[in-house]
């Protein structure tokens, strides 16, 4: 029954991480998104057409 | 070097991004029910050898990682350009999670089975890439940071081989390769075909992390430039009607 425990816990932690670490991503990105748009004057996500 | 780099453009686009994403997310979920409901658990460990098809893909997706850091490094001493110590700090963050997740791993599988917690050498290549990551936080220029994280990025993979070797050289408790050794693997077929999967689901999940990371990377070094280094917005190149007579007459000489 221990074991069904340590397992669990193996597969919570690991998509528990990749799934903290892609928020965390998001949030640097929003972030540094944000400051480069009010530096820029333009609005987030613009893009220069080719 | 440049058609590695223009690959890894294209993966980093927003619409492969996206479908990356989709088939991450769905790899993930089918390692998840195939290793925990339909393989049978091992004859001799139970259910905890469950916790190998998340393991051993961790380990070497924090393999790949590194490797990567490596030759984007010796990429970035040889050629000098930025977007080559981007990839490795890209690659070197995604390196720590999952080195972070194999020891965490192999802790929780060893417990229950050898009766100690597992702590190797893995450990000593985490502190070598938590260092890396560290080091670019003090350097002050983008060009010293960058010469610095790849010399630590290219000396601090020399401890790769050694985790990777160490079952083999150091008999310790930890199990002898099953898989990637000389001669057939010794696991069960639906346990390698389990494995083989997981891999190639960590790895999708290495590639799409990696190309949200380096979007991520690309728009922190455009807001850590200064301001007035940059071009004004709208800024337009002068015409020669618009310059002063004497410059203008100058640009011709």
């Amino acid at each position: 029954m221990h074991d069904v425990g340590y397992v669990a816990a193996g597969y919570t932690i690991t998509f528990a991480a990749l799934a903290g670490y892609r928020w965390h991503l998001a949030v640097r990105m929003r972030r540094a998104r944000r400051y480069v748009s009010t530096v820029t004057g333009r609005p987030p996500g613009w893009r220069r057409r080719a | 070097m440049r058609h590695l780099y223009r690959a890894l453009s294209v993966l980093g686009g927003y619409r492969a991004q996206r479908v990356m994403g989709v088939a991450t997310l769905a790899g993930l979920a089918a390692t998840v029910v195939i290793g925990l409901f339909v393989v049978p658990p091992d004859a001799t460990q139970g259910n905890v050898q469950r916790l190998m098809y998340v393991h051993v893909p961790a380990a070497w997706v924090m393999f790949m990682a590194f490797g990567v850091v490596f030759i984007a490094s010796a990429a970035y001493l040889k050629t000098g350009r930025i977007r080559w110590d981007r990839v490795a700090a890209a690659s070197a963050e995604i390196g720590v999670l999952f080195c972070a997740l194999t020891i965490v791993l192999g802790s929780l599988w060893g417990r229950p089975v050898w009766g100690t917690w597992w702590l190797t050498t893995t450990a000593v290549l985490l502190l070598i890439y938590v260092g890396y990551l560290s080091l670019r936080k003090v350097a002050d220029s983008p060009a010293r940071r960058a010469k610095w994280a790849a010399v630590v990025g290219i000396v601090g993979f020399i401890d790769v081989p050694i985790v990777h070797q160490s079952v083999v050289w150091w008999r310790s408790l930890h199990q002898q390769a099953t898989v990637l050794r000389l001669g057939a693997p010794t696991v069960a077929g639906s346990m390698l075909a389990t494995l083989l999967f997981a891999f190639v689901a960590f790895s999708l999940a290495y590639g799409y992390l990696m190309a949200v990371r380096m979007r991520v990377g690309r728009l922190e070094d455009r807001s850590a430039v200064p301001v007035s280094s940059r071009p004004a917005p709208r800024a337009r190149r002068p015409r020669p009607a618009d310059l002063p007579t004497s410059v203008a007459s100058d640009s011709h000489a």
